[in-house]
């Protein structure tokens, strides 16, 4: 596959994460080993406490890590002053969290438009660049409503809209279903699947196992280690590169759903 | 960066727009500091203007001799107001008086000799009545006008006062008063002359001469027990180029008479004009003080009220960081909010203080003064106060911990 020949995203090697110190010492990360190549979807399982987040937050330099090396597009980042990292923050990385994270104060655009505001785009061309992003979720109509007037998956979506205004090459994703219903998860889902297909690497943390199918990689942790580690099937990603995401993904989740009970059982 | 700066201002003016209350009793703080101290400012630059445009209109070149050193230190004026004219005696004398105005380019002297006591004729004159002694050159250098009658000149007896239209009201009932008789110290007097309404008793004479009795220099003596207890020299020169050799010239004299001794002053131009009302520097003086303490405690009502902010906005902190913003970002966007409150303070302060500074000058004998410096120092320290006060809230903001902050309640 293309994929595997792609040059590694993110490297993590021996990664350590302390947080306590004494008897309070504690390893959220514990010796994690990853190597991630560019657009692949990776889902991240694992039960409470694992540090699915930390890693997130690592991922995402929110957070540092204790020991070990991150290296990401080949760059160490514990090298990076803050500047640079926020830097990166801004241009490389969306995120997309759990309680989607809007600023309650600021209208729809505003939220999407934020990003482009750190990256130094003038305020008119922010605005169109997110009313362009808002358009591709369908949330066009919606560009002046505050987020408490839209349900949980508008909001969502306004999220991810927002998180991939700055058309970053790595999506974060901290459970983004996880205050959803069924029907917006699978909706917020698709839209995911959609943005690999475009060629995003998007890493997200769950804990639904039915969401596993969407992704092409499946990761499960244990204390901070890398528990297993199995690859879907790729073809079914590419094939149909038309606009098909209801057919892919239920050819996926056919696939996929024997596999994860193998492992989960194993 | 530079698209940065003004979404940091639409973002402050959001969030102080959607406190707008608490906005409002923090800028107060700034308002009240800002706002007493434009009042000082515009007035006492107008008590000052006061006595420059009557130098200034005299030509500029006029030097005054007072007795005692002059002390550049403002706290003694504060601590022993007073002391040196009301109950020193005068170090000037006649000899003084006579040595200047042989000075080369001087042009006219003359002496200031103020008495107390009282002055009677149809009703008795109110208690302060400036009784001035002095030579008929007093008329041209300190630019008194008659309404009726004369001014003192040589020839007339010395048994004759010039009186101020006040006076003239206040002693007889009316303005013509030429021919009348008062009484000074029991002594009989006749009036020649009544002065001009002037209308300035903020003068570099110190007297109001509306009010004031002007006698001759001997009158004067023999009220005294026959000694000049000359308190001012007025003194002009032919030009105002010549004015500082004339300075110089008065120094070199004085000492030598004065036995080496330098117990006077020459001032000149803008010394002249320095306000020399002891009371006023007091009352400037506590207000200040109370603009700095009311300033200090806006200051301090700005960076709680950041504080609050800061930690309102913990998460909101958080998810700006995660979308890229930098350290210097976030500080900005509080700077700016301070920046803001403090300015809008400053601004409405400034507003306040003048239209307090119009009200009070109702009541005073001159105007407050607008000019761009009091503008400024307005601004400026409300500036200076929105920005120290709100640096430490905006660092602590810089410095918050995105995740930390993510993980707080909205």
């Amino acid at each position: 596959m293309a994929k595997i020949k792609t040059p590694p995203v993110i490297e993590l090697h021996n990664l350590k994460k302390r947080f306590g110190i004494g008897d309070a010492e504690h390893f959220a990360l514990d010796g994690m080993d990853l190597t991630i190549k560019k657009g692949e979807f990776i889902a991240i399982m694992g039960p409470s406490g694992c540090g699915k987040t930390t890693l997130l937050n690592i991922l995402g330099l929110l957070d540092h890590s204790t020991d070990g090396e991150y290296k990401l597009d080949g760059q160490e980042v514990s090298t990076l002053g803050p500047r640079r990292q926020a830097r990166i923050r801004s241009q490389q990385i969306g995120f997309i969290f759990q309680s989607f994270n809007l600023i309650s104060r600021l209208s729809v655009i505003e939220n999407v438009a934020l990003p482009l505001t750190y990256k130094g785009v003038s305020h008119t061309k922010r605005l169109e660049l997110a009313s362009d992003m808002l358009r591709t979720f369908h949330l066009g109509e919606r560009e002046y409503y505050m987020p408490y007037q839209l349900s949980g998956g508008q909001t969502q979506r306004v999220a991810i809209a927002r998180a991939l205004v700055n058309e970053p090459s790595i999506i974060l994703a901290d459970e983004p279903t996880g205050n959803l219903d069924s029907r917006s998860s699978h909706i917020i889902m698709e839209e995911l699947s959609d943005l690999h297909k475009r060629g995003n690497t998007i890493i997200m943390v769950t804990h639904n196992p039915r969401l596993t199918s969407y992704a092409s990689r499946v990761i499960t942790m244990l204390d901070g280690r890398v528990d297993t580690d199995t690859m879907v099937l790729p073809q079914l990603t590419t094939t149909p590169a038309k606009r098909p995401l209801g057919t892919t993904t239920k050819k996926k989740a056919k696939r996929k759903k024997p596999a994860k009970a193998k492992k989960v059982t194993s | 960066m530079r698209f940065l700066l003004l979404n940091h201002v639409q973002n402050a003016y959001q969030s102080l727009r959607s406190n707008r209350l608490r906005s409002y009793l923090t800028m107060l703080g700034v308002t009240i500091g800002v706002a007493s101290i434009t009042t000082i400012l515009a007035l006492s630059a107008g008590a000052s203007k006061v006595v420059s445009d009557q130098v200034d209109a005299l030509g500029g070149n006029i030097a005054v001799i007072r007795p005692g050193a002059s002390t550049t230190d403002p706290l003694s004026g504060l601590t022993q107001p007073k002391t040196q004219r009301d109950f020193a005696a005068s170090t000037l004398t006649e000899t003084d008086l006579t040595a200047v105005s042989r000075i080369a380019h001087v042009t006219q002297a003359a002496p200031l000799m103020i008495l107390g006591g009282s002055v009677r004729a149809d009703s008795t004159a109110p208690d302060n009545t400036p009784i001035v002694a002095s030579t008929p050159e007093l008329a041209t250098i300190s630019n008194l006008k008659v309404e009726s009658g004369q001014f003192l000149d040589t020839r007339v007896s010395p048994d004759t006062v010039v009186i101020g239209t006040q006076l003239s009201i206040d002693v007889f009932g009316t303005e013509q008063s030429i021919g009348k008789t008062l009484t000074v110290r029991g002594k009989s007097f006749t009036v020649i002359g009544v002065l001009k309404r002037m209308n300035d008793p903020i003068n570099y004479n110190q007297v109001d001469f509306d009010s004031a009795l002007i006698m001759s220099l001997e009158s004067g003596k023999l009220l005294n027990q026959g000694i000049a207890q000359i308190q001012q020299i007025n003194i002009r020169s032919d030009s105002i180029t010549n004015l500082d050799q004339i300075i110089i010239d008065i120094n070199k004299q004085l000492i030598a008479n004065h036995a080496g001794e330098h117990d006077f002053s020459v001032l000149s131009g803008e010394q002249i004009s320095r306000p020399t009302n002891q009371l006023f520097y007091a009352i400037a003086g506590v207000t200040a003080a109370v603009a700095a303490i009311s300033l200090l405690v806006g200051g301090i009502g700005i960076m709680n009220i950041m504080l609050v902010s800061v930690a309102e906005r913990t998460r909101e902190i958080g998810i700006r960081k995660a979308l890229g913003a930098t350290n210097s970002d976030i500080a900005s966007q509080f700077i700016i909010e301070s920046l803001a409150i403090g300015i809008g303070g400053g601004i409405g302060g400034y507003i306040i203080g003048y239209l307090l500074a119009f009200g009070i000058s109702t009541f005073l004998t001159f105007d407050p003064v607008i000019n761009w410096q009091i503008a400024v120092v307005a601004l400026g320290v409300s500036t200076i106060t929105g920005t120290f006060f709100g640096l430490y809230p905006a660092f602590r903001a810089a410095r918050k911990d995105p995740i930390d902050s993510l993980r707080e309640y909205n």
